[in-house]
């Protein structure tokens, strides 16, 4: 019980502290790929310090709620997800609740974002929302075939399922599913060529530009906390979670590090071509992916 | 980071992490944006420091006008202004916000920025080359550290000057003052 109650407490200030190194070591792996030297690899943490130390104003209480629903659906999903050995939820509802869960986090940023009435903003969130729909499709046919392979919900169940035996990536009917996740894992994360909606140079960086002082810090958290989920709910259905601590935040850092150097040499994708890749290819290869695993099962 | 600053670090968070997370608004009102680009970018590479460029200026702290300004655009540049939240440091980039510059006597440019927002540093120069940018940076992380970049307390404290001077020049403002104003702000006082 007290080792439950402190996993719940523990887990997530984790996920926020793994989530800002890797905001930091993004920042500094695009600056060397640029040939700079890069900001140091605090500088997310620096950049949150100011930002609570400035002051920002509020447009409204829906711009509040939203934001508190964005970070308490990200905080809440880290306590369903294994990190390692620990899930202090894991007894309750497994991948439904996640799927549910991961919803939370745009909701919430387009009802904060949408409060604050700037056109950009609106702009923002339709593309935020038309690149869900997009990475949603093929992200519930890997899930599916997972599921339906394993013959379980549990992700628990799914992890140890592969340390029983093989790595879903490299078991033969999970590979197909496998790729099609990492071909849309940057859609999932929002980086790169996937970062339509937050663009800087074209919307005025989306749905966050009517957020200033300690706003923007939660957002910030918010895509810190994002990012760790994405990566880590991969690691566990396919790359076999880890039996320790240590061994699963290298296989997040080495799932993070490629993506990151991949994403680093394509430009920003417009949001028709982002869809129409989306429904494309990664949709393709997972639908047969699930075709192969139920002629299988 | 400097092992010497972690004392500082823990006397003084929010002096420290406003010096080190130099958010800039770059408003490129004429030719002085063209020098920074080199700044940003991989030649000089500013984020070294800290300093990136935001999309919007109520993510910024750092309000850098780079160039000539012109009636109309000082409207533009009160309002961006006004809209980002304290503390802010505005630095006036070249000649031409120092004292008109190449426009002294023209009839459509202001000659002296600070009369109108308040100015926390200057850099002078006609073009500034991307070294004096980052000479201007460090410079102004002395102010920032001796507390004397307090260009967002004086606007509060001589709004009435400020909102006059602009009224002035512009005719009627059509924005709402940012601060209680002349009879209001004698009321609130009493």
């Amino acid at each position: 019980m007290v080792a439950t109650v402190a996993q719940c407490v523990l887990l997530p200030v984790l996920g926020i502290v793994i989530g800002l190194f890797f905001l930091g070591l993004y920042r500094k792996i695009m600056a060397r790929l640029h040939w700079r030297y890069g900001p140091p690899l605090i500088q997310p943490v620096i950049d949150i310090l100011r930002l609570f130390f400035q002051g920002g104003m509020s447009h409204g209480a829906v711009f509040d709620f939203g934001l508190v629903l964005s970070l308490a659906g990200a905080m809440a999903i880290i306590l369903f997800i294994p990190f390692a050995q620990w899930c202090p939820l894991q007894g309750s509802g497994g991948m439904l609740v996640i799927l549910y869960l991961m919803l939370l986090m745009p909701l919430g940023t387009a009802l904060s974002g949408g409060e604050a009435a700037n056109p950009n903003a609106s702009i923002g969130i339709s593309r935020k929302l038309i690149l869900a729909l997009g990475y949603e499709v093929p992200l519930l046919l890997i899930l599916l075939s997972v599921m339906s392979y394993y013959s379980t919900i549990s992700i628990v169940d799914i992890v140890r399922g592969q340390q029983a035996s093989v790595w879903a990536l490299f078991s033969w009917p999970l590979a197909l599913p496998g790729i099609a996740y990492i071909l849309i894992l940057p859609a999932v994360l929002g980086v790169r060529p996937f970062d339509t909606t937050t663009a800087p140079q074209e919307i005025s960086s989306g749905p966050l530009v009517e957020y200033g002082g300690k706003y923007l810090a939660f957002e910030h958290i918010i895509h810190a906390l994002s990012l760790f989920l994405g990566i880590s709910l991969f690691v566990n259905l396919f790359l076999g979670g880890a039996a320790n601590p240590i061994v699963f935040f290298v296989k997040i850092l080495v799932v993070f590090v490629a993506c990151v150097c991949i994403n680093a040499v394509f430009p920003r994708l417009r949001i028709e071509q982002a869809v129409s890749y989306l429904w494309k290819w990664p949709t393709a290869i997972a639908f047969l992916g699930l075709v192969v695993v139920s002629l299988v099962k | 980071m400097d092992r010497n600053k972690i004392g500082k670090w823990l006397k003084q968070p929010a002096k420290m992490a406003n010096k080190y997370s130099l958010n800039a608004v770059y408003f490129c009102t004429g030719c002085g944006i063209i020098e920074i680009p080199p700044v940003i970018t991989a030649r000089w590479d500013a984020e070294r420091f800290g300093i990136i460029p935001v999309a919007t200026p109520r993510q910024g702290n750092l309000f850098m006008i780079t160039g000539y300004v012109s009636l109309k655009t000082l409207r533009a540049i009160i309002r961006t202004y006004e809209q980002m939240p304290d503390p802010k440091y505005t630095v006036g980039f070249g000649s031409c916000p120092i004292n008109g510059g190449m426009y002294w006597d023209s009839y459509n440019t202001i000659k002296h920025l600070d009369r109108y927002i308040p100015v926390d540093g200057w850099i002078a120069g006609c073009m500034p080359r991307p070294e004096a940018v980052f000479i201007g940076v460090t410079h102004l992380w002395t102010l920032i550290e001796k507390d004397m970049a307090n260009g967002y307390l004086r606007y509060r404290e001589h709004y009435d000057q400020y909102r006059g001077n602009q009224e002035k020049l512009l005719g009627k403002l059509d924005w709402p003052p940012l601060y209680a104003t002349g009879i209001a702000q004698k009321e609130i006082a009493a």
